[in-house]
């Protein structure tokens, strides 16, 4: 087991910056989650940690060891690849022994750690299965077997579920968690599923445009976005954001948001963070924290679509820059040419600078 | 669910479709392609039966009779009893067995060198990707043509050796009988290099390459990763590769004729050499016959034999 340090990392390819300045600590034993649209950096990241690329400046460091010149093969890195990278003119046995083979483990020995593995991963039924015609959470666990063998400090997963079917998600990402407890190795699992990141993850970092952008729990992600993109990246979905401008009224400090109306009166916590403030802000709240309200007691919104789910029911409110979705746990009685009046939940409403798009902290 | 009541239903529709649609097609495709199965039939049976046919008389152009009336001559297999008895057809068989194991492995082994070598990138690659597919694209018999001139004794191969040796060199390539198959052999290892090396470009180009990255992880070394990662994964490709060029070389004929005639004497006789002599010098056609059909069956027995290891590479146990 080892921690990961990344230090002041870069990288560049030609003309074109992957990677800016990023600075990240994952814990020892811990379950990281890089997260992001594609050609945020993640998988650079990733590579750079495993070794396949060398950062252009900066440092990789796993515990106090710095990683600078290591290659690939002695990092002590297991890497499992979005298509698994699963070997697929040999069995599953061969599969699993390939790297004990190649550093020239006894025999016995190989075939004791083999039997171990799929005992704990429950492939012994199929070890002498040819492995080109597995299912895919077969591969999974025999991707991870065959790394797992080499006893890895570290776990490096490659969006290992974006190759498989919604409905089979699910499972293996529960599996995948189950596994994680198991061998309680540092785990950095990239991916551009905000939900993958939020139900598996101990922490989730935050990419965009190479750019680390916050690290935090998922709750922390969730409730206090660092920015305006992890504000509309983090969560299905994203933040609602409206642009305003701050005004006083008699019932305290609001947001004037233009043809919307008024915003209710903000929080003692976020009215005085924004008194100091100048210049236009957005004004955000989670979809999940809507509530129907009197009519002048929120936004008075046309409705333009209605999507029902089952569970849960979400409104598309209003078109263009004010456009903002709700989301009920229930039927809600709306239809399309509606007007609905929804109030974001007081603690729930936040602030981010329009110009910048940094949150505005309340006490900060 | 939904999605198993939909395979159910499927099978049934092709459980009560598939048989009588499938005869219809199969009926309607046998007649629609028997004009061309006819053709096809006739050019490759028909010479096949003529030389068979052939094979078993004494038949000769200088016979004054027609083909067809061959079967006055017959001869009760005296061809095949006397091939089996031929020194010159067993040592021009022998000869052409030494060309094919010292060729064949010999473009082989060049050419998986420089597929691996052009698989990755360098300066250049597209010039000597270029210069090195040349020797592909020249005419044999040109090609013959050029070693012939190369291989002189005042010819630039000796003057390259007295060169590097600085003494004069004018050893007589193509008239010593060891040296001028020698020499036959390096022409066809020019020649047919670029194509093995193609073959197995593909075929390694074709290699996942996030599966050679797995095996690094893994601690594999290069030579580990080729062994056990890059060329089980090209078995298939090189089987075929190798399959062309045994039997492409079996029939090594027109840069060899040009170059030495098949000379000196009997040096660099190969089947088909011996085949163009006997057909062509001593026109005794019904004997030609038997020799080619008897090489048409054991070169068929060796494509037969490949096939059937390329089956089995590919089969995967259930």
């Amino acid at each position: 087991m080892s921690a990961i340090h990344l230090k002041n990392l870069v990288k560049t390819f030609g003309d074109f910056t992957a990677l800016k300045t990023m600075d990240l600590d994952i814990a020892d034993g811990e379950f990281m989650a890089l997260l992001g649209p594609s050609g945020c950096g993640k998988s650079t990241t990733m590579n750079m940690i495993a070794g396949m690329e060398e950062p252009t400046s900066g440092k990789i460091l796993f515990g106090e060891r710095d990683m600078a010149g290591v290659p690939m093969g002695r990092r002590g890195v297991g890497f499992v690849f979005q298509n698994y990278a699963i070997f697929t003119h040999m069995t599953v046995r061969q599969n699993l022994a390939y790297g004990p083979r190649m550093r020239g483990a006894a025999r016995a020995e190989i075939d004791r750690r083999v039997g171990a593995i799929a005992e704990l991963l429950q492939l012994t039924p199929l070890l002498d299965r040819k492995a080109d015609r597995l299912s895919v959470n077969i591969l999974q666990r025999v991707a991870i077997g065959r790394s797992a063998i080499m006893e890895p400090a570290i776990f490096l997963l490659d969006e290992p579920l974006s190759n498989v079917d919604a409905a089979f998600r699910a499972v293996m990402r529960t599996e995948l968690k189950q596994l994680q407890r198991q061998f309680r190795q540092t785990m950095v699992y990239v991916t551009h599923d905000q939900l993958e990141a939020m139900t598996m993850a101990d922490r989730i970092a935050v990419m965009d445009h190479g750019v680390l952008q916050q690290v935090g729990t998922p709750l922390e992600v969730y409730n206090n976005p660092a920015n305006v993109f992890v504000a509309r990246f983090i969560g299905a979905p994203g933040m609602n954001l409206i642009k305003g401008r701050p005004s006083e009224s008699d019932r305290g400090l609001v947001v004037d948001l233009g043809a919307l109306g008024v915003s209710p009166p903000l929080p003692d916590d976020l009215a005085s963070a924004l008194r100091g403030a100048r210049g236009d802000v957005l004004y955000g709240f989670r979809p999940e924290q809507v509530a129907l309200a009197p009519d002048g007691r929120g936004l008075a919104l046309p409705v333009t679509f209605v999507e029902r789910i089952g569970a849960r029911t979400i409104v598309h409110l209003g078109e263009g820059e004010g456009a903002v979705k709700a989301v009920f746990d229930n039927d809600v009685g709306l239809a399309i040419g509606q007007t609905a009046i929804v109030a974001p939940e007081a603690a729930s409403v936040r602030l981010f600078d329009a110009s910048t798009g940094r949150a505005i902290r309340a006490g900060g | 669910m939904s999605a198993v009541t939909a395979t159910i239903s499927e099978d049934e529709m092709d459980a009560r479709t598939k048989p009588a649609l499938r005869d219809e097609g199969a009926r309607l495709g046998f007649r629609l392609t028997l004009p061309a199965q006819i053709l096809v039939l006739f050019i490759s049976a028909f010479p096949l039966l003529m030389q068979l046919y052939i094979s078993v008389t004494d038949w000769s152009p200088l016979s004054g009779l027609g083909w067809w009336n061959a079967w006055e001559m017959w001869n009760s297999f005296a061809n095949y009893t006397d091939l089996a008895a031929d020194a010159r057809f067993w040592s021009a068989l022998k000869r052409t067995a030494i060309v094919m194991v010292v060729c064949v492995p010999a473009e082989f082994l060049l050419g998986l060198a420089l597929a691996t070598l052009f698989a990755d990138d360098f300066p250049g690659k597209r010039i000597f990707y270029s210069i090195l597919l040349m020797p592909m694209m020249v005419v044999p018999a040109v090609a013959g043509y050029m070693f012939f001139m190369l291989f002189q004794s005042g010819g630039p191969v000796n003057d390259i050796l007295s060169t590097i040796t600085g003494t004069p060199v004018t050893i007589a390539w193509l008239s010593d009988p060891t040296l001028a198959l020698i020499a036959v052999m390096i022409a066809d290892i020019w020649q047919w290099t670029p194509l093995m090396f193609l073959i197995l470009l593909a075929g390694l180009v074709g290699v996942p390459e996030d599966q050679i990255k797995a095996a690094t992880l893994l601690g594999a070394n290069p030579w580990q990763r080729f062994t056990t990662i890059v060329l089980p994964k090209m078995k298939t490709i090189i089987i075929i590769a190798l399959a062309i060029r045994v039997i492409e070389n079996f029939k090594i004929f027109d840069t060899l004729y040009i170059m030495t005639g098949g000379g000196p004497g009997v040096a660099t006789e190969t089947i088909s050499v011996y085949i163009y002599k006997v057909t062509t010098q001593d026109l005794i056609w019904g004997y030609v016959a038997a020799i080619a059909l008897a090489i048409l069956i054991a070169l068929s027995i060796v494509a037969v034999f490949a096939m059937k290891r390329m089956a089995r590479a590919r089969q995967v146990p259930a």
